[in-house]
């Protein structure tokens, strides 16, 4: 079941002389881990903020997600509820004076009984292992944390799609995976994710890529076939995950003929040829 | 460095409904007001003190509660000794002490103390967010004229929340440019005032930011102002509050009398 | 640690990497004992702790460490912004208040981390000039500076002189801060975390402007958690957790140091994770893969 289904999409941001988003079609189904990666300004933001309802296109021969019309005034604002996004800068999302105060933000907002507002703030707490900083102010804590109690406020409302705009961008390592770690599990739980990256390893994580490029989608398929596109990647200022990178200077030099992507697939297939 | 400091503890005091402690510390302040004798401002001391010992809040915490004062108390201690009208004992010039002026400045210096302890009762017993619920609901009368209680009340919270970051941020500003050679120290106060130019203007640039992807953050998770919005912690007044209301207003009347 | 002293001249050539920024002495630092402790509430934290370490004129050092082991501390204490509670630092051998001390801390460079938070100015020019300004050169010095600077990290100023910092994009802006720093002619070069929140194309930019300087002979420290970047840029590594140096030596293929990274929760780079997962001595590696890592570094 398609709980995105775009054809036709444009935007264009106040002032600007071009479209920040042309002519793009996008289907997401139920359950799909979706990435959307291009250089920026490309409109991967645009696209992800449209999805969220937060802003409404400037046309579009159909705009519907997950049953709501983006276009229609009614219909972008009723998106909210079923489209959760993240944003990349952790502090910029933390509302609540605590972490349990944010995770309550988005539950008060929906003028829920109090009782269920503490248990939900509760079972986030709990899944996402916040409970021992359940009243620790923001700026004490690192910034995985931040953006871990901030997915937690977003999920915290029930989702049926979440979209990721660049999530781990300011983060360190730990904090990475810590995000990801979430977002995997998430995904694993069938809940339907467009994951805006420019981190190439991120990209593995799903099961399809589109790419954009000036607004338009010029890809749109599974990682592997994304990156065996030299060209294209070039084209967009796209790098390779570094296990492709090191494969493609080893296949270069004759010691692999097929490009692995994965640091796993790499020592299996220099392992297969030795001796 | 604390503005609206929160010591959580267990205690009676800390049980109470904000609204009921609102009401209770203002009610003590306008009675401060009304009535200038040493034996009201007596009545009103022992009550904040008493209300600070049941908090159970360590006496370090007050202490540096009123330590922003300390100037202000001393400043208004001498000038109310040496300036006030009334028999002297001493004079020199246009100073003169009498021991009306020493009265004076006692009872200003006295009253100032008990005022601070009052509020730091009030503050230091209630999280920020309760008690900007508690003035949201306290305010609701000016609904009526259009005033956006709810939204000022979350605005005045956020921006509390922000606050230990933006001091963060205002120090590694101050860094980076003292790294590139700029003094926040030198030269007179003209100077000094320039040299902030180099802080402000990012400062200014990055809370600019910080507000529109604030916004977009808290509209994707459903924000809507003058929606109806529940609460995580709602406000629950209890018969005790009513208690301490009339014993309030009891210690008001008392106070008024003697 | 690697590295010569270099009182090099211009690195010459097109493209931005070292292009017209000559230079200068390099300057050897030392810290003896460093120490240094903050107040958090009611806690005292230590950030540093008896922090001995030698950096050679015109070496290029990777500073490692989780998040809050005190690198930042670090960097900070180098050039002055703090004062150690104990210990000293020195430079060219010479220790604070000594004669030339504050002349050669001020040839300290440190770009902080997101340094786009320092942009104040309404041109480009006038940004990068800041630092001349108050170092207090002649306007034909800072003019030339500031020319040079901005030709260094790739934006000339014929073409971004007269441009608003904020018309720019976060990597040039990025970039703009460095030229901030690099227009004061510093001997060496602090930073902390530059790639943090760029995007890939503009780290690889940032990376080759890093790569001219190092070549100019302008020392680095580079303290970040981006390892496959200061693998490739530096020649050595110093490790700190919880404000204890942990590990320190050289870096690059085969010299060892995993363990120490590994055993303080640090990610290795790539190529070297690779090589480890393969089980093998990096005396063993074919010539091919060898040939691919120092392609990659």
């Amino acid at each position: 079941m398609s709980l995105i289904e775009i054809r036709g999409l444009r935007y264009r941001y106040a002032g600007a002389d071009d479209d920040a988003l042309h002519d793009l079609d996008l289907t997401v189904s139920e359950g799909e881990f979706v990435a959307v990666v291009g250089a920026n300004g490309s409109g991967k933001s645009t696209l992800a903020r449209l999805l969220g309802g937060l802003a409404r296109p400037a046309g579009a021969a159909r705009a519907a997600v997950c049953g709501h019309d983006l276009c229609d005034h009614e219909g972008h604002f009723a998106v909210r509820r079923d489209v959760g996004v993240l944003f990349q800068n952790p502090d910029n999302q933390l509302v609540g004076s605590t972490v349990e105060e944010d995770l309550a933000f988005g539950l008060e907002n929906l003028a829920l009984p109090s009782p269920e507002i503490a248990r939900r703030v509760d079972e986030m707490l709990a899944l996402y292992g916040l409970e021992a900083l359940r009243t620790r102010e923001p700026h004490l804590l690192s910034g995985g944390q931040r953006q871990r109690t901030a997915l937690a406020g977003v999920l915290a409302v029930p989702r049926r799609v979440l979209v990721l705009d660049e999530p781990t961008a300011m983060l360190d390592p730990a904090g990475r995976d810590e995000v990801l770690a979430a977002v995997r599990r998430e995904a694993d739980h069938g809940l339907t994710v467009v994951f805006v990256t420019q981190e190439m390893d991120e990209v593995l994580m799903a099961d399809r890529v589109v790419a954009l490029a000036s607004g338009r989608a010029v890809f749109d398929g599974a990682p592997a076939a994304l990156f065996a596109e030299r060209a294209l990647l070039l084209s967009l200022s796209l790098g390779l995950p570094p296990a492709a990178e090191v494969g493609l200077a080893l296949m270069e030099r004759g010691v692999l003929a097929e490009l692995t992507l994965t640091l796993d697939d790499l020592v299996a297939a220099l392992q297969a040829g030795r001796p | 460095m604390a503005i609206a400091q929160y010591y959580p503890r267990a205690s009676p005091i800390h049980r109470l409904d904000p609204r009921c402690k609102v009401v209770a510390v203002a009610a003590l302040v306008v009675g401060l007001f009304l009535r200038s004798s040493f034996a009201a401002l007596a009545v009103y001391g022992l009550v904040a003190v008493a209300g600070l010992l049941l908090s159970g809040v360590p006496l370090g915490w007050v202490a540096r509660g009123l330590r922003p004062v300390v100037w202000l108390l001393v400043l208004t201690f001498v000038v109310q000794l040496l300036f006030a009208p009334g028999p002297a004992f001493y004079t020199l010039g246009p100073l003169h002490l009498s021991l009306r002026g020493l009265a004076i400045a006692g009872y200003l210096s006295l009253r100032l103390v008990v005022l601070v302890v009052a509020s730091l009762l009030l503050t230091l017993t209630t999280p920020p967010i309760a008690l900007t619920d508690a003035l949201a609901w306290l305010s609701r009368p000016l609904r009526r004229l259009r005033v956006p209680t709810e939204e000022l009340a979350l605005m005045v919270t956020i921006a509390l929340r922000f606050i230990p970051t933006l001091m963060q941020e205002i120090d590694t500003i101050m860094k980076a440019q003292r790294a590139r050679g700029a003094s926040f120290t030198r030269g007179g106060p003209l100077r000094r005032a320039r040299a902030l130019v180099p802080v402000l203007v990012p400062l200014f640039i990055l809370s600019f930011r910080r507000a529109d992807e604030l916004a977009l953050a808290m509209e994707a998770r459903c924000y809507l102002p003058g929606a109806p919005r529940t609460r995580l912690h709602p406000l629950h007044a209890h018969r005790r509050d009513a208690v301490v209301l009339v014993l309030v207003a009891a210690l008001v009347v008392l106070a008024e009398l003697i | 640690m690697s590295g010569d002293a270099a009182n090099g001249h211009a690195a010459g050539g097109g493209g931005p990497a070292g292009e017209g920024l000559e230079g200068q002495h390099a300057l050897g630092v030392r810290c003896e004992g460093l120490s240094f402790w903050y107040d958090e509430g009611a806690t005292r934290i230590a950030a540093l702790r008896g922090v001995d370490l030698t950096l050679a004129p015109g070496a290029s050092v990777a500073l490692l460490g989780p998040t809050g082991s005190g690198k930042s501390t670090l960097l900070q204490l180098l050039r002055g912004l703090l004062a150690p509670d104990e210990g000293r630092v020195l430079i060219d051998g010479l220790a604070a208040g000594e004669d030339g001390y504050e002349e050669r801390e001020r040839r300290i460079g440190l770009v902080f981390q997101m340094p786009e938070m320092q942009l104040f100015a309404a041109t480009c020019r006038d940004d990068v000039a800041f630092g001349p300004r108050q170092l207090g050169w002649s306007a034909a010095e800072v003019d030339d500076a500031v020319t040079s600077a901005l030709a260094a990290v790739g934006l000339p100023a014929d073409r971004f002189g007269a441009r608003h910092p904020y018309s720019l994009s976060g990597g040039e802006q990025r970039r703009l801060a460095l030229a901030g720093v690099l227009a004061m002619r510093p001997g060496l070069l602090l930073l902390d975390e530059p790639f943090v929140s760029l995007d890939p194309a503009s780290r690889r930019d940032l990376e080759a402007i890093l790569r001219g300087l190092r070549a100019t002979g302008m020392g680095l420290v580079l303290a970040t958690h981006d390892v496959d970047r200061a693998y490739g840029l530096c020649d050595a590594r110093v490790v700190l957790d919880e404000g204890v140096v942990v590990d320190a030596g050289p870096w690059r293929f085969g010299a060892g140091g995993e363990d120490a990274l590994l055993s303080h929760r640090l990610k290795l780079p790539f190529v070297v994770e690779l090589w480890r997962r393969l089980g093998r001595a990096a005396a063993e590696a074919p010539p091919e893969l060898a040939a691919a890592a120092e392609a990659l570094a």
